[in-house]
């Protein structure tokens, strides 16, 4: 079980408090509609896409495209880190990329649909390099009729 | 990446996301986050465990509701330790002998590589596009001859590492991740292999290969390995 960085192995924990996080101001939380209404789109920064799309590069802020009905035995991971565990992805995408979690929840009745389309950026992007490609995805969100987005990192 | 709950949630989408580090979160102030204490690589907790996967996810979701932010929930869950088996070794004698390959070494894990592709109905291998053989060809090459383009060589190198510990998970007493992990590091010749080409990739004169060895090669927990002789 990993607490605070002040409770890992000195190792890792240096190396995350080297990476450099970004402040910005406070971005006001918006309201919506209940849960059971929405239409929710999953947004991982694992580096995921299907097997042949163009693998992500150092500095690449830009996103894959993630179709909802994508088996898993189509889906890559090329993120550039070394630096986390990829064996739990090998077993089951899920723990990475809860797209089947997502439908349940649909099923259940708890949110109210899922997107067509799902998306995965690299998350070693410097943030500068990400903000026009998620503009750009935020219109096309629209387009696809999200209300919100469930955004899982690695 | 909490970055992207600033940029989305501006141009009008709610977010809500997983933290795996807080303490990043707490600098970067997304609009909310529901923070988890998983392993790196594992937001939502425990591989084939639906119903754990499923109360993180109904967690997060339930953030959406919420207009108080930025905030950040704590997950209550934890995940137990592994077990830590001392004294587990590899059940699969790999056999490296003075004149043993990467090659070869490649081609005995083929079958149990097989065998766990069966198990699953997957494989994370791939993104390089090469086979294995090709892929180690890559790699040997990077050793004994010019370096590959840095971006060929991280993507052949990244699926032969998905290659050895898929085929681990399908050994007969196949122990637990963090064991394979040690296995491919402590007694193959593809570690042996990633660990004497990272000083030829620092000294390139190449910047994308610089990056490749000193960052992106090997991970932070067995850089010590670099330092003996």
């Amino acid at each position: 079980m990993v607490k605070r960085l002040s409770d890992m192995p000195e190792v890792e924990a240096s190396h995350l408090r080297r990476i450099e996080c970004p402040t910005y101001e406070d971005t006001p939380a918006l309201a919506g509609k209940p849960l059971r209404e929405r239409r929710i789109v999953l947004i991982s920064t694992a580096g995921l896409h299907k097997r042949g799309d163009r693998a992500f590069r150092p500095g690449d802020g830009s996103y894959r495209v993630i179709p909802a009905e994508t088996p898993a035995r189509d889906l890559v991971m090329s993120h550039i880190s070394v630096n986390f565990d990829r064996t739990g992805f090998q077993q089951d995408h899920n723990v990475v990329f809860p797209i089947d979690r997502l439908r349940e929840l649909v099923a259940e009745g708890v949110v109210g649909s899922m997107a067509s389309v799902h998306y995965s950026f690299m998350g070693a992007f410097p943030p500068a390099a990400a903000e026009p490609h998620a503009q750009h995805l935020a219109g096309l969100l629209k387009q696809d009729g999200v209300d919100a987005a469930l955004l899982v990192p690695v | 990446m909490g970055a992207l709950g600033h940029f989305l949630e501006r141009q009008g989408i709610p977010t809500a996301g997983i933290s795996l580090v807080r303490e990043h979160t707490e600098t970067i102030r997304p609009p909310r986050a529901l923070w988890v204490t998983f392993e790196l690589g594992r937001p939502l907790g425990i591989p084939d465990d639906a119903d754990f996967q499923r109360r993180v996810l109904r967690a997060a979701a339930a953030l959406l509701e919420r207009t108080d932010g930025p905030l950040i929930a704590d997950y209550p869950e934890d995940v137990a330790e592994e077990a830590d088996f001392t004294g587990w070794a590899c059940p699969i004698n790999l056999a490296p002998t003075s004149v043993d390959t990467l090659a070869a070494e490649i081609e005995r894990l083929a079958t149990w590589h097989d065998r766990a592709v069966a198990a699953s109905g997957r494989t994370t291998t791939g993104v390089s596009g090469l086979d294995m053989p090709a892929a180690g060809h890559l790699l040997v090459q990077a050793l004994e001859g010019e370096l590959p383009p840095a971006q060929a060589l991280k993507e052949a190198v990244d699926d032969l590492r998905a290659y050895y510990l898929e085929a681990a998970s399908a050994f007969p007493d196949a122990g637990t991740p963090a064991m394979r992990k040690a296995w491919l590091w402590d007694e193959t010749l593809f570690g042996k292999a990633l660990l004497a080409v990272q000083p030829r990739l620092v000294a390139s004169t190449d910047p994308q290969h610089r990056i490749l060895g000193n960052l992106t090669l090997i991970p932070a927990t067995e850089r010590y390995r670099l330092t003996k002789g």
